[in-house]
């Protein structure tokens, strides 16, 4: 398959990524995840910076699958995470609601030699306390192979 | 705790009709995990400031591996700021994380 008979993929960029609810780390889920990890929960209230990823993938309004399904892709087909860039502004807190904004960039399809045809997806998820500052945002990109060969 | 109902980490049966073996598969931030215990025990008192990963290679249940950081930079006067190179490699295939940190430390 050439470039010029791949099909273009869903049209999804700038489609709204954020929650309606709050999400709060609670002690508990950080106790779990710096278990997990192998680290002692910090004594000062701080979360496991993990959570830059668990808080806003969660929070976003819109689960795994949901997301793959806008994407117009089964998420039993198997998406695979490719990439995270994330800049905190303030260390998050445990028992401290937040809320999540955020969107997709960008479907950009590509034919891959390994892959067959994948669809690259990017998208922002930002982390806002009770008092609107943002307290971290992240782009993260998945690779959705779409299992057709090249 | 990530609602992620990817079978490739749940069923090795899954993992097995994607040609890629018979065991399952780490979550990715299960595995960042690991890069940032290493950083927060290489330096207690800093603070990360952000990261820049690139996913390279799946971790298989049973793996073994290893996290690992090297500084390419210190900057700033009252408090460091430090940039590091990192890694989380498997042990006898390569790396499954590849990228950078950077971290401040209190002045």
């Amino acid at each position: 398959m050439n470039s010029q008979q791949v099909p273009p993929p869903p049209q999804v960029a700038g489609r709204s990524l954020s929650g309606d609810a709050p999400y709060t780390i609670s002690v508990d889920d950080n106790r779990r995840v710096c278990r997990l990890a192998g680290v002692a929960p910090a004594e000062d209230g701080c979360a496991h910076p993990i959570f830059f990823y668990i808080a806003t993938q969660v929070g976003m309004g819109m689960t795994v699958a949901g997301l793959c399904e806008v994407c117009e892709f089964d998420v039993n087909k198997g998406p695979l995470m490719a990439a995270n860039r994330v800049q905190f502004s303030s260390p998050l807190q445990v028992a401290t609601p937040y809320q999540i904004r955020g969107e997709i960039l960008s479907l950009t399809r590509k034919a891959s030699r390994k892959l067959g045809l994948m669809d690259l997806l990017e998208y922002q998820l930002r982390l806002h306390g009770a008092d609107g500052r943002m307290v971290l945002s992240t782009n993260n990109t998945w690779v959705l192979p779409r299992g057709v060969p090249a | 705790m990530l609602r992620d109902p990817n079978p490739i980490h749940l069923d090795p049966q899954a993992v097995k009709a994607k040609g890629l073996g018979d065991r399952v598969i780490n979550q990715g931030p299960a595995n960042l995990a690991y890069v940032i215990a290493m950083l927060q025990t290489a330096f207690p008192q800093a603070r990360i400031c952000s990261l820049d990963v690139r996913y390279l290679d799946n971790v298989f249940a049973g793996d073994t591996v290893e996290a690992g950081a090297k500084v390419v930079s210190v900057t700033g006067d009252n408090s460091a700021r430090i940039t590091c190179e990192l890694w989380l490699n498997i042990q006898t295939r390569g790396p499954a994380i590849q990228g950078s940190a950077v971290l401040e430390l209190p002045g």
